[in-house]
């Protein structure tokens, strides 16, 4: 079962990227080899826009340069959905106030999950969204 | 071919995993993995795909054979990322749900902490049913679990 929300970042997903659980993030190099990380954090900017914390996967920094497409798959486990954003890198910020509340989240989960030290904001990297897609857990009709 | 320290990885340890592809245009996809085997010698991989994010996957895979498949252990982190080349796909086995409920176990038992008053169910329903299993030729193994190590190639090694 699907839901579209064209181009927006409905109000319902916002506890959803707050929830702690990792997000999981598809990028792909000019050359066009695909490239798969886990990312501790998506951050609602409104509601066309999203920020990524640049921590350090590189591949996916350098890609998202080259080839701004992006996919970004939130899950809310209680909820039983997947959230499924295709977005488009715009610009990268390493101060001003949405980095800096993004480098608090990330010293939280970095303390919560015993990665303190090791989890460091290097940028908030901004995106535009360009679609929305809730995925129940519940297998569609079809299926 | 993938080494033995990580095949033990992969079979006993790991409990989750996302596919990424692309289509001709270079925009990527992710597709939810709900269970993964290794072939016997050791070369390929093949990945079940969740039945919700099949979209895409096959013409993608048709059209260029790009596949990269992201395997984590929840809540550890130790996580590697297999590229390779698109083998062939088929309809799922008896044995490929055998697999897929071990590892449904190992990922509800691990999300447990998170959500100590959640019902047993839901947490099992997070590993998806899957729809399709998709057999890749690994040619390239990353490390990926977040540190200063984060993104060094393993496979192959720099000396071949």
């Amino acid at each position: 079962m699907a839901e579209k929300f064209l181009t927006r970042l409905p109000a319902e997903i916002r506890p959803v990227l707050d929830n702690g659980v990792p997000a999981v993030m598809v990028t792909c190099s000019a050359d066009g080899i695909p490239n798969v990380t886990i990312i501790s954090q998506v951050h609602y900017v409104d509601d066309t826009h999203a920020a990524l914390s640049f921590q350090f996967f590189s591949k996916t920094i350098r890609n998202v340069r080259e080839n701004p497409k992006a996919y970004v798959m939130v899950s809310d486990v209680i909820g039983q959905a997947n959230w499924v954003l295709e977005l488009e890198f715009q610009r990268s910020e390493t101060d001003g106030p949405i980095f800096d509340a993004m480098d608090m989240q990330i010293e939280a989960i970095a303390s919560a999950t015993g990665m303190s030290g090791i989890f460091k904001l290097r940028a908030a990297d901004i995106y535009r969204v360009l679609s929305v897609e809730k995925l129940s857990h519940v297998a569609r009709a079809e299926a | 071919m993938i080494p033995g320290r990580l095949v033990t990885f992969l079979e006993q340890h790991a409990n989750i995993a996302m596919a990424g592809t692309r289509n001709r245009d270079l925009v990527p996809y992710g597709h939810r993995v709900s269970g993964w085997r290794i072939s016997a010698d050791r070369r390929t991989v093949t990945a079940l795909i969740s039945e919700q994010f099949t979209d895409r996957l096959v013409e993608s895979l048709e059209d260029n054979g790009e596949l990269a498949l992201t395997v984590e252990e929840y809540p550890s982190h130790e996580t590697y990322q297999l590229k390779g080349r698109y083998l062939r796909h088929r309809p799922l086995e008896s044995e490929d749900l055998e697999v897929i409920e071990r590892i449904r176990g190992r990922f509800a038992k691990s999300l447990r902490p998170l959500y100590p008053d959640a019902p047993d169910d839901i947490l099992r329903a997070f590993t998806l049913t899957p729809r399709l299993a998709v057999e890749f030729e690994v040619r390239e193994i990353y490390l990926q679990t977040p540190g200063p190590g984060a993104g060094a190639r393993l496979v192959p090694t720099a000396d071949g």
